[in-house]
């Protein structure tokens, strides 16, 4: 059985008539990170909050299909219930701090003093988050004071000490400066070394393509494709959803390098560099073969 | 950060008295007087409550507070001394217009009471922390929502006055004048305090998101990361204060 397990799921929102969500189904497995792409109102945020309940308990609406974390069904338990299993950060840090909290520290604890953890047990956690997250030494700082890049920090953190098997982030980093971005990237990169199952949204391809196991392209509510980075990227009709490939796999694309032995594009620096390589040898080989035959 | 509250960071012993003893300190300092209607009643406790300003080293903080407040009490000696309807006894004259003792002890009353109110609330209000002071009611059983939005009003406040500077600078740059005549404000009232509703509005809704997948509205009972601030002699003090007021009661129907 897979942790997360989506099956037909539609959603409509109040007072609409098109499907937010139609007839969505995938599965992903423990410790993956998988990325979720599409344009503006493809549906992604909408998937992102059918994940932890949000849709449709806060929003109400039309529901369909279901939605299950590691077993337990999300419309039947309710937001309260999957946050033990299902953290969410959103796009924006700012709107994400309490505002009832001092410090960092306490911050973080928001979460951990609503579900009733003990105080030991709370302070261990934390001292956890702060450490994965690199944001040890802000703690005592007032929560307003910090950047953007990290509030978010200070955001994934406080729904990391509420210890979640799947951890969704939706867009986390669209409204961040490009160092506040690396930093949000490489924070994703170590929760998803510690095996939690990471579900980003993201309009960072290069960033996606580097780190997801898989990717989801949603389009109009629809998942149209969900397999690895490469193969996604390397569709032709990628343009026709409004996503644009990472710059490595548009440049191969143009000049034709393919990825050796397969008929997908590069999607990494590292793969183009290594597809370039290839090519290179081959070129130099067969011109080699070339010279050498007139030589004869 | 701007911040709203006016708690004064000291060491000092009051600091360390936890915030229901000083909520109780206020209860007894305006029952007393109420109690015990003699002016002296009302200078003593209006001297403790000033003394406790002093052990907690907050005193010169407390003074523009106290200056004003005083300002407007003396508009009230002025009138009591000239119009009080008791009056007989003439203090002195400021030319033709004699002035009365009856009046005059009448305001003091009134000003020893009230600036005897004003430095209780200043001892809780200067010496304790905002998070504090809700934590400790909370505890007590205020709910935690009630709670929140008493805490979170001092950060997000400043927040909301952050946003109407960025977009009054914003609209300003568009070539809207904010500045000037009566008229002027009027007329850029309006694409002002738009934005800021509606960015407010939607900035709810996301906090409430956020609110919400961090247990907000979790049922069952509530931890705390900070350990409960207790004061040694806390509960000492509170007992002796409810005997002081019951005495005082006792007294008055005696006497």
């Amino acid at each position: 059985m897979s942790l997360i397990e989506v099956e037909h799921l539609k959603y409509r929102y109040p007072a609409t008539e098109k499907l937010a969500l139609n007839d969505i189904s995938l599965t992903a497995e423990a410790g993956e990170l998988i990325g979720i792409v599409g344009k503006n109102t493809a549906g992604k945020t909408t998937f992102c909050q059918a994940l932890v309940g949000l849709v449709p308990h806060f929003y109400k609406g039309a529901y369909g299909g279901s939605v299950r974390i590691g077993g337990m069904d999300v419309k039947e338990s309710g937001v309260d219930e999957t946050i033990r299993k299902v953290g969410i950060v959103f796009q924006n840090p700012f709107t994400q701090v309490t505002g009832s909290k001092l410090t960092v520290y306490e911050e973080i604890a928001f979460g951990l003093e609503h579900l009733g953890i003990a105080r030991q047990d709370m302070m261990e956690r934390i001292d956890h988050a702060l450490h994965l997250l690199d944001i040890e030494a802000y703690k005592d700082r007032a929560p307003f004071d910090l950047s953007g890049g990290q509030m978010q920090r200070m955001a994934i953190a406080s729904v990391i000490a509420m210890r979640p098997q799947v951890i969704v982030l939706d867009e986390p980093t669209s409204q961040l400066d490009p160092q506040g971005s690396e930093e949000v990237f490489r924070a994703i990169q170590s929760l998803s070394r510690e095996g939690i199952t990471v579900i980003l949204a993201e309009h960072k391809m290069e960033k996606l393509a580097a780190y997801a196991d898989r990717i989801a392209l949603l389009h109009e509510g629809m998942l149209i494709d969900y397999d690895t980075p490469s193969r996604v990227f390397s569709r032709s009709d990628l343009a026709e959803y409004g996503v644009e490939a990472p710059i490595y796999t548009r440049v191969c694309q143009a000049i034709g390098f393919r990825m050796l032995d397969m008929d997908t594009y590069p999607v990494t620096l590292e793969e183009a560099q290594a597809a370039y390589e290839a090519q290179h040898s081959a070129i130099s080989a067969s011109s080699q073969e070339e010279q050498g035959g007139r030589y004869d | 950060m701007k911040s709203m509250s006016l708690y004064v960071e000291r060491e000092s012993t009051v600091h360390h008295i936890d915030p229901i003893t000083k909520l109780v300190y206020i209860a007894a300092a305006i029952a007393l007087p109420i109690i015990l209607p003699s002016l002296h009643t009302a200078w003593i406790c209006m001297l403790i409550s000033f003394v406790i300003l002093g052990m907690g080293r907050v005193l010169t903080r407390s003074l523009p507070i106290i200056g004003f407040v005083g300002f407007i009490l003396l508009t009230v000696v002025i009138i009591q001394g000239f119009f009080h309807v008791g009056n007989e006894t003439v203090l002195f004259r400021l030319g033709s217009w004699p002035f009365y003792e009856e009046g005059l002890l009448f305001a003091m009353g009134i000003t020893f009471r009230a600036l005897n109110i004003v430095g209780a609330f200043l001892i809780l209000v200067l010496t304790t922390k905002p998070s504090d002071l809700v934590e400790s009611l909370v505890r007590k059983g205020l709910s935690p929502r009630i709670g929140y939005v008493l805490s979170s009003v001092f950060q997000i406040i400043p927040q909301m006055m952050a946003t109407v500077d960025t977009i009054t600078d914003a609209q300003r740059s568009r070539g809207m004048e904010t500045e000037g005549k009566l008229m002027t404000r009027i007329k850029a009232f309006l694409p002002l305090i738009g934005p800021v509703v509606l960015s407010s509005l939607i900035d709810t809704k996301e906090r409430t998101l956020a609110l919400q997948v961090r247990g907000f509205n979790v049922k069952g009972s509530k931890t705390f990361l900070n350990e409960e601030k207790m004061y040694r002699y806390g509960s000492a003090m509170r007992w002796s204060m409810l005997a002081i007021v019951i005495g005082a009661v006792i007294w008055r129907v005696i006497a």
